[in-house]
């Protein structure tokens, strides 16, 4: 033991953040004894805050501090359109760009059967209800374009399609702004795939 | 033509730190044996492939105690020198080409061509399928590097569909819908792998018989055949072959949840090798067996001049001394002059061929060179 407790203890709890590893925990737990004490206070509510305040919206799945989340509750929103992803940053994403309309549903995952994950498992339940009590009139699937993504992709259009609801997939292909030369195979030939007719 | 100029090994097995320049025609390294010859031809394997050939497992090639590895070597190929390295360390491996990390193997693998010929090699007939499929894939693999990412996606779909498959038995909530969507997601890279391996098989066939006809005096004929898990044959393409599994899967399905395990697929698959019309794995005697392994290293060295434009660099691995005169000489005939060869052997008596009068000499003792 070469640190005291206190700050011991802060490192062990900064290691367990993503992408931290000892070294970085250490310098980061001695900048926060060099911190001002009521910026070290304020951090220490924000943590909390964002912990106990932060629920889940029972509609979509997104992460928000009143239930129904804004987004859901936007009157202005297109209720017709709803888009399908894995994640609640993949909603801020989509957010920040400013096109799309619609609504959201936030699965929080994919479907993996190597790790345990089914489709209960993640919130496909919930998206199956909404469309039945909502009048939806198309479902974007923009889940990652891997292999559990695509899958989960897959399943949910399989269980939809009778429905009649129109189903859309995003497109994959080349990032803007890049050079075809420097594109990788895969994802050129993917972009080849899905070309359109000018 | 195509050669590594020169080789940095660092904490690499028995290698603390080795610094060697290379002949572009033939290097030969000498030693006794548990000094590290297979390791130095190991390392070049490694360079290319970024893998070896004798264990899955990354950390047997980092030195007992070190913390990483590292291969570094200047290579020249279509008439441009760039550096190649291969980093591992117990978390992980880098891949650098020209300096630039390849996240992906497969912009990585193919910058040089190698073909290793090892004692193991001639086990290539007489052993399991999978040492075949593993000589299949990997060849496909360096010349058309996109193979590798289909065969990468299809074993990890494979993986999510057996553990969906076992579900089933033991009574998770598994769904049949969810076991289609995998069986969909199997199909498309089964058929790419499938349809690329018989476009391979057709070229390898084409330089391997002939070959294999001089190698036997004249005396025997080779012929190779694909032998699949399902009903699929050379000529068809990929819709063909994606509509063949579809029904295969579909009249399987009930099959698969019993047994708990995807039962038909290009995992599955082998090749079999005929001999004047006889199966050489089963009724050919050794000697046949051998030069049918020689046939098809020397037609795979072929093959990659003729697709990539240049020869491979060949890599001996204790294996002359295994070959008869006869065979010996033609082996070394067929590359003269052409193409950059690495020869490990305890000794270099006996083989008697101007190739090796002219050849670059390392001596090997406990993990150091004298030259």
């Amino acid at each position: 033991m070469y640190y005291p407790e206190p700050i011991s203890k802060l490192i062990d709890s900064f290691t367990k953040l993503p992408g931290i590893g000892p070294k970085t925990a250490v310098r980061l737990a001695f900048f926060v004894l060099n911190m001002k004490e009521d910026d070290v206070l304020d951090f220490a509510k924000s943590l909390v805050n964002a912990k106990r305040e932060l629920t889940h919206c029972t509609n979509c799945g997104h992460i928000t501090d009143q239930d129904p989340c804004a987004i859901c509750q936007d009157e202005t929103r297109d209720s017709s359109l709803i888009c399908v992803v894995q994640d609640p940053k993949d909603v801020i994403a989509m957010e920040k760009m400013k096109e799309f309309n619609g609504r959201y549903h936030v699965l929080h995952g994919a479907i993996s059967p190597m790790d345990g994950i089914g489709p209960e498992d993640i919130n496909v339940p919930s998206l199956l209800n909404r469309l039945k009590d909502e009048e939806v009139e198309e479902l974007i699937l923009a889940t990652n374009p891997n292999i559990e993504g695509e899958a989960t992709a897959m399943y949910i259009s399989r269980l939809v399609k009778p429905s009649g609801i129109k189903i859309t997939r995003i497109a994959h292909g080349l990032p803007m702004g890049g050079d075809l030369e420097y594109a990788d195979e895969v994802t050129l030939s993917k972009a080849l795939e899905g070309r359109r007719e000018l | 033509m195509m050669h590594i100029h020169d080789l940095t090994l660092t904490n690499y097995r028995n290698y603390d730190q080795l610094h060697l320049q290379f002949d572009d025609k033939i290097n030969v390294i000498i030693g006794e044996n548990a000094q590290g010859k297979t390791n130095l031809m190991e390392s070049i394997y490694v360079l290319a492939f970024s893998k070896s050939h004798r264990t899955p497992r990354d950390k047997e090639l980092i030195q007992w105690d070190k913390e990483y590895a590292k291969i570094v070597g200047s290579v020249y190929k279509r008439k441009r020198s760039f550096p190649l390295e291969i980093q591992m360390t117990t978390k992980g491996k880098k891949a650098k080409l020209n300096h630039i990390e390849q996240r992906r193997l497969s912009d990585y693998i193919g910058a040089i061509n190698v073909v290793m010929f090892a004692p193991e090699d001639l086990n290539l007939v007489k052993g399991s399928p999978q040492i075949r499929r593993r000589f299949i894939d990997m060849e496909i693999g360096q010349i058309q590097p996109i193979y590798i990412y289909h065969l990468g996606q299809y074993l990890k779909i494979l993986k999510q569909r057996n553990h969906l498959l076992k579900d089933f038995r033991r009574n998770l909530h598994a769904d049949r819908t969810m076991l289609r969507v995998l069986t969909d997601q199997l199909v498309e890279h089964a058929a790419i792998i499938v349809e690329k391996r018989f476009t391979f098989l057709k070229l390898l066939r084409k330089w391997a018989t002939p070959i294999h006809e001089g190698i036997s005096r004249g005396l025997e004929s080779l012929e190779i055949l694909y032998n699949a898990s399902l009903d699929v044959s050379e000529g068809d393409n990929r819709e063909k072959i994606t509509s063949i599994y579809k029904q295969k899967f579909e009249d399987v399905e009930e099959k698969e949840i019993e047994r708990g395990s995807t039962l038909v697929g290009p995992h599955r698959d082998d090749l079999i090798f005929y001999v004047n019309g006889k199966d050489v794995q089963t009724y050919g005697s050794q000697g046949q067996q051998r030069t049918t392994a020689l046939s098809l290293k020397l037609a795979e060295i072929e093959l990659i001049h003729n697709e990539v434009g240049e020869y491979p660099i060949l890599l001996l691995d204790d294996v002359l001394s295994e070959l008869d005169d006869y065979r010996q000489s033609h082996l070394l005939h067929t590359i003269q002059g052409k193409v950059q060869t690495f020869v490990s052997t305890t000794s270099v008596d006996g083989i008697n061929h101007e190739a090796l009068a002219k050849a670059e000499l390392f001596k090997v003792k406990d993990g150091a060179i004298m030259k």
